[in-house]
């Protein structure tokens, strides 16, 4: 079909598609590289250093607060549990240790489309249902942790889960894992250190500066693939929302949700697009909340990419955790039904009080994804 | 459903156009069973039921389709910004259309007939006209085409032109009310109808009126 008003778009570069694709190829394996790095950075520093640097986390509320930190910071989860995978490989943060930090980036990475919400302000009914279906979010992944933190602490259960699949894939516990990702990354993260220490870098600053390079490489490599991973898969994702406003609802919702974060490798870009619908009155809240929920589970893929720039058993088992606990708390908040509109009804409530006092949109967002994990930080590290 | 992720279709706004051309076959079903209830022996009573279920799909298919270019808008950016308020009009047209057949049906149900009157074989030959633009609209919605848009933009100016004309002789008419009444009504809904059309076909080929468009209500094609 040749329709003026379907075909005349204004004119820009497009890259071809295969370019397009090969291009995200290229930055998966600088994603990779920049894995890699950031974990040889801390591995270059000096043990003292590496104990002072990560004593803090051993409290498991701080490690809350530093994973809702961490990725309210980069506005990632996917880049914060990258991270976190990558400080698991180097041996300084246990799995144990790792579990309420990957908690916290579950819930830091429900601020961006809080924050998107908020562009809608300047109209009550617009901002009630953008707010609410921001902040379903919200409330889900807090009262995830409320309810299985205690247990984790207490039983072990995630990562004991985590552990027996990770023991499948690579062997028992303990065993060096062999993965042929890293061989393929050692090089370039050779060129970055010998690069620094050609500068006369050496000791904790050098091992500092190529773990402050492994960072800025792994957000730049995850910006441009989720830029260009939106463009590949737009028409998809397009299609994927018209399905969810015309006929789905739970299982088919959730389902889209994963496949489209999955695709673009971001649960933010996900639940972003989800807020001008809802503001817009074409998406409900209820049809809206599974989404999101399959959104939590497609954003783990990249904690297991960046596990295959590891040989290390227990980076693969911490991300396994954080696909674990988001499938976990599906099964157990959204599934039964007796408590699966909770979420909803916390959201309709905050929303109708932002609404009237639109103060309390701005300190809410202040205050659970700043403020408090600030407070959590300061008192328990 | 979730495998409508992994298909290739055509795209957003391609979709959008496909679904509106099948709004327009149903504004016309709408318009030619309304006007054969009003100029000739069908019982109204026969397309009322007809014409009703016709007319609420033509909202529900306006109102999923404006969801559809929200959607559009907010995944793909605003670069087809334009395009995008172009056919939030024309849909909007179509379902106007479908409301302006709906009231001609009313003037029937409200006990007008005009089967069996002088000027009963001019009104059907008009009805024939506009219900072939109907046709022609759609196939330039799938297909523009500069020239035939123009010519049937031509056709359509000067049938709202001849309505018009024959409105205001009603009012001046010294015949009976209940015969010019029930005339001007009908032809002020039919100019409204082809104005839509005309709409319509403009804003396939400018979705948008162009920067500095001033033309003193000159063009009122609007419903």
């Amino acid at each position: 079909m040749d329709t003026a008003l379907a075909t005349e778009k204004p004119t820009r570069f497009a890259l071809p598609t295969p370019l397009r694709a090969l291009l995200v190829g290229g930055l998966i394996y600088l994603f990779l590289v920049g894995v890699s790095a950031l974990e040889k950075g801390i591995n270059i520093m000096g043990s003292d250093t590496q104990e002072r640097l990560f004593e803090s986390v051993s409290n498991p509320i701080a490690g809350l607060c530093i994973g809702i930190l961490g990725t309210v910071l980069v506005q990632s989860s996917s880049a914060s549990t990258a991270v976190i995978v990558g400080l698991v490989a180097t041996g300084n943060v246990t799995v144990d240790e790792a579990v309420p930090m990957i908690m916290g980036a579950n819930i830091g990475t429900t601020v961006t489309n809080t924050l998107v919400s908020l562009g809608h302000v300047r109209q009550s009914n617009e901002f009630r249902r953008a707010f609410a279906a921001a902040t379903v979010h919200d409330f889900f992944n807090v009262f995830a942790v409320l309810i299985f933190l205690p247990i984790e602490l207490a039983t072990g259960f995630l990562s004991k889960i985590a552990t027996a699949i990770s023991d499948r894939l690579v062997g028992t516990a303990g065993s060096e894992w062999k993965s042929p990702i890293k061989k393929w990354v050692k090089k370039p993260v050779e060129w970055i250190v010998d690069g620094w220490d050609a500068l006369g870098l050496s000791g904790n600053w050098l091992g500092t500066i190529v773990m402050i390079s492994g960072l800025l490489i792994v957000l730049f490599a995850l910006t441009f693939i989720t830029k260009n991973m939106r463009e590949l898969v737009a028409d998809r994702v397009e299609r994927s929302i018209n399905t969810v406003l015309g006929r789905g609802r739970g299982s088919v919702a959730m389902l889209l949700g994963l496949l489209i974060t999955i695709s673009v490798q971001s649960s933010s870009i996900t639940t972003s697009i989800l807020i001008p619908l809802s503001a817009a009155g074409v998406l409900s809240l209820r049809n809206a909340y599974p989404v999101t929920l399959g959104a939590n589970v497609g954003t783990t893929i990249t904690a297991l990419l960046a596990a295959l720039a590891t040989s290390v058993p227990e980076a693969l088992t911490v991300a396994l955790v954080h696909t674990s606990f988001n499938i976990v708390a599906i099964l157990t908040l959204y599934i039964p039904p007796w408590w699966r509109d909770w979420p909803i009804l916390a959201a309709e409530r905050l929303a109708n009080v932002a609404v009237k006092q639109r103060l309390w949109a701005v300190a809410y967002v202040m205050g659970a994804f700043i403020v408090l994990p600030l407070i959590g930080l300061a008192l328990l590290r | 459903m979730v495998m409508s992720f992994f298909k290739k279709s055509s795209g957003g706004l391609e979709h959008v156009v496909a679904r509106s051309v099948g709004m327009l076959g149903d504004a016309r079903h709408s318009f030619d069973l309304a006007t054969l209830a009003l100029l000739t022996d069908t019982d109204w009573n026969a397309v009322q039921s007809d014409i009703l279920t016709t007319d609420q799909r033509i909202n529900q298919t306006e109102q999923e389709l404006r969801a559809e270019l929200v959607v559009h808008v907010t995944v793909q950016g605003s670069t087809e910004i334009g395009s995008v308020l172009g056919l939030i009009l024309l849909i909007k047209k179509i379902e106007r259309i479908g409301d302006q057949a709906k009231n001609v049906l009313d003037l029937a149900e409200s006990g007008v007939q005009l089967a069996h009157e002088d000027d009963t074989d001019t009104m059907l030959a008009e009805r024939g006209i506009i219900s072939t633009m109907f046709g022609e609209a759609a196939e330039l919605m799938t297909e523009p085409n500069d020239d035939r848009i123009e010519a049937l933009a031509l056709r359509a100016g000067a049938l709202v032109d001849s309505h018009q004309a024959k409105i205001e002789g009603y009012l001046h008419s010294e015949r009976p009310g209940r015969e010019v009444v029930p005339r001007a009504i009908y032809y002020r809904y039919l100019k409204r109808i082809v104005a839509n059309l005309l709409g319509i076909v403009r804003t396939v080929n400018e979705p948008l009126p162009t920067l500095g468009y001033h033309d003193n209500g000159a063009t009122d094609t609007d419903d």
